[in-house]
């Protein structure tokens, strides 16, 4: 039965160990898909290149769908799988912030270990960016604390708001994904060109 | 065409840089590593938490009590039994690097380069990837987590907050992106 | 005062306790590095080669040169009685291997220093003619000879000594195993060849070192399976001791840093580097040595982790 790490199959020492293998094949297909370059990923907001689109709604397409499976299999507890409590309007604010710093700086955090590991200068400057602005956000942090915990709606997912059934919301989310492929196929033809 | 430059060769490997991995393969990639960190550990994963991790770190080496009064820092420091950069996403981000490494070297990308748009100084890239660095901290702490512990793994998840993180996200970079296309193109 | 007296309060008596910090192991690491240079240097000493040919292994004495003594450094740092480390050289304890160690270090400066001076290019040679003469007899046939032999003796015994004092250490369940002494040894030369690689002018030469840095790391993953195993098997002191590094609180530490980015990593790019998928750069040695160096802190604090409290 998994998650095995939560049934108790192996310590937190074995985890770590884990949690590197893990992050290598993290790493490597970040790499494989290109996203080890601010330029590639930059692209998706001059819609000459929507990888970062692509790749990210079939990596939720994929992982979705094999969760949803080994939950009717029996074979995995979902409810024992992690979920990050909502706080819905901290994290719209968060998102934004968040975009705006992906356009002006071009990488996220896990794209930037990626680059600074291929070794490109401006992934390792934005990953010291995103440590000082860590020991800002620790300092500034007792002043924000109320509205970063504001709006707190617990571990809540789209099903459960909707109050659809879990396969339905599922489907719908394949739906759009294939919808989005084939919208993000006519953009890049559009704009592919001016580039 | 539907990526408009070919990664630059390394030097010295005399063969050309080989082109990056179609979109969907490489996220049925992504989505199955993904899928093995639920079933094997129960959590999805992430990078943001590493960066605190070793600020925390640092700041509790260089001012002990400073770190430890830190409401922030304190979370990430523990009781002080185990070391701070035992963590889950601290070996996770190691193994990227090993991954991101490999991954690299093997199609001739790796090389020390600034990755800019033509029209752009590499002074003023590096200045605007270290600003884009602090936004990211800023939002990825308020959004508890980044592109890929929020919008990656609670996607998959269909956890409400990532679903909204994820379409803001995308809102705040297209909004911007007109003012900052002399970085990139 | 009472506290002194009882022994269980004497950090230095009590083995649950670090009485070893960092200096330890970057001495045990530093001196398998040199060790592993010198049975190379040994080793490539004995090729052909065309007149006027530079090899590594001219270079090699004089980095050992200073990586000993970079390592003879942080031991010293580490010594309790600083002004005292003469006084080991008026013995030898043919059953101490500190005893040994010491007199091994001792030979080591000589064998390094002669051959950095059979090294030295005629231009040197002519400004200190007394010197030239000796550096000039030190190059012919049979001195080469006789100096590459010195090396890989000198070289083996030293990359053993740096395991084997961990091993006469009784004291300490997971050090009790006759495998540290060759793991250390492969380690070092895994280490030496890392770094000689980088450094080789030639690149047939370059080539060669890969393949030997390659066949020393897999070797290196074999001995940590047999010490592994062995500890496991033994009893269940031991056994306990093993659990350290197979879920205890060294397990994260030893596999990821040691195991996969210190020596899986390297493997792997050093192979698609031979045939030819990947080119040649400084990534795996550096991953090669910072995998070495884990090792010795690995082993130095679990081992002062470990205890002979049974289960």
């Amino acid at each position: 039965m998994a998650p095995f790490y939560k049934y108790g199959f192996f310590g937190d020492e074995m985890s770590l160990v884990l949690a590197f293998v893990l992050g290598t094949g993290f790493g490597f297909f970040l790499e494989r898909a290109g996203f080890g370059s601010a330029r590639k990923l930059a692209a998706q907001f001059y819609l000459y290149d929507m990888s970062v689109f692509k790749v990210m709604f079939t990596a939720i397409v994929t992982a979705m769908l094999g969760v949803t499976y080994l939950g009717w299999l029996g074979w995995l507890d979902l409810s024992l799988v992690y979920l990050v409590p909502t706080h819905l309007v901290p994290q719209i604010v968060g998102g934004l912030v968040l975009g705006v710093g992906f356009v002006v700086g071009g990488y996220c955090p896990g794209t930037s270990v990626a680059s600074l590991a291929t070794g490109r200068i401006d992934g390792f400057v934005y990953a010291f960016g995103i440590g000082a602005g860590t020991l800002v956000y620790a300092e500034v942090f007792p002043w924000i604390k109320g509205f970063v915990n504001s709006n707190g709606m617990g571990q809540v997912t789209l099903p459960e708001v909707f109050d659809l059934p879990w396969g339905l919301v599922v489907f719908v989310v394949v739906l759009i994904a294939v919808a989005g492929f084939s919208a993000a196929t006519l953009v890049e033809r559009r704009f592919g060109d001016k580039a | 065409m539907s990526s408009d430059y070919r990664p630059a060769a390394m030097p010295g490997s005399g063969r050309p840089a080989s082109p990056y991995w179609n979109p969907y393969l490489a996220g049925i990639g992504l989505g199955l590593v993904l899928l093995a960190a639920f079933v094997l550990v129960g959590r999805g994963l992430g990078a943001s938490g590493a960066f605190s991790s070793t600020v925390a770190w640092l700041v509790n080496l260089v001012a002990p009590a400073h770190a430890q009064s830190n409401e922030y820092l304190q979370g990430y420091l523990g009781d002080g039994t185990t070391h701070p950069l035992k963590a889950w996403l601290v070996f996770e981000v190691l193994g990227v690097m090993a991954g991101a490494l490999f991954s690299g070297l093997l199609a001739g990308r790796a090389r020390i380069a600034v990755e800019k748009g033509p029209r752009v100084s590499t002074a003023l890239r590096l200045l605007c990837a270290f600003a884009g660095g602090i936004l990211m901290a800023f939002g990825a702490h308020l959004a508890r987590g980044c592109t890929s512990g929020q919008a990656l793994t609670g996607g998959a998840l269909l956890n409400l907050g990532s679903w909204a993180f994820m379409l803001m996200v995308f809102v705040g970079g297209y909004s911007v992106a007109w003012f900052m296309r002399w970085q990139w193109r | 005062m009472i506290e002194l007296l009882t022994t269980r309060h004497n950090p230095l008596v009590d083995p649950t306790l670090h009485v070893w910090e960092w200096q330890i192991p970057v001495y045990l690491f530093l001196g398998g590095w040199v060790a592993g240079s010198m049975v190379l240097t040994g080793y490539l000493q004995r090729q052909a080669r065309a007149p006027g040919q530079s090899s590594v292994s001219d270079r090699l004495p004089w980095i050992g040169l200073v990586l000993i003594s970079l390592g003879m450094g942080a031991l010293f740092l580490d010594l309790e009685h600083k002004l005292y480390v003469w006084r080991m050289y008026l013995t030898l304890q043919p059953l101490s291997p500190m005893s040994w160690g010491g007199w091994i270090l001792l030979l080591v400066y000589p064998v390094l220093a002669l051959g950095a001076l059979a090294t030295l290019a005629d231009g040197a040679l002519d400004r200190w003619p007394r010197l030239g003469a000796f550096a000039r007899q030190l190059q012919s046939h049979t001195a080469t000879r006789w100096l590459s032999v010195a090396n890989i003796v000198v070289g083996i015994a030293l990359g053993i000594y740096t395991g084997i004092l961990l091993s006469s250490l009784g004291a300490r369940p997971l050090w009790a195993s006759a495998v540290l002494g060759p793991l250390f040894l492969v380690s070092g030369l895994s280490a030496g060849a890392a770094f000689a690689h980088v450094i080789a002018p030639g690149h047939e030469e370059q080539e060669q070192l890969l393949r030997f840095d390659n066949l020393f790391l897999m070797t290196e993953l074999g001995l940590i399976a047999l010490f592994l195993i062995g500890l496991l098997t033994v009893g269940a002191v031991h056994a306990q001791a093993a659990q350290l590094l197979l879920g205890g609180p060294f397990t994260a530490v030893f596999w990821v840093l040691v195991v996969g980015l210190g020596i899986l990593l390297p493997l792997a790019i050093q192979s698609l580097t031979l045939a030819g998928r990947i080119p040649h750069t400084v990534i795996a040695p550096l991953l090669v040595l910072s995998g070495g160096l884990a090792l010795r802190f690995v082993i130095v604090f679990a081992g002062q982790y470990s205890e002979w409290i049974s289960p």
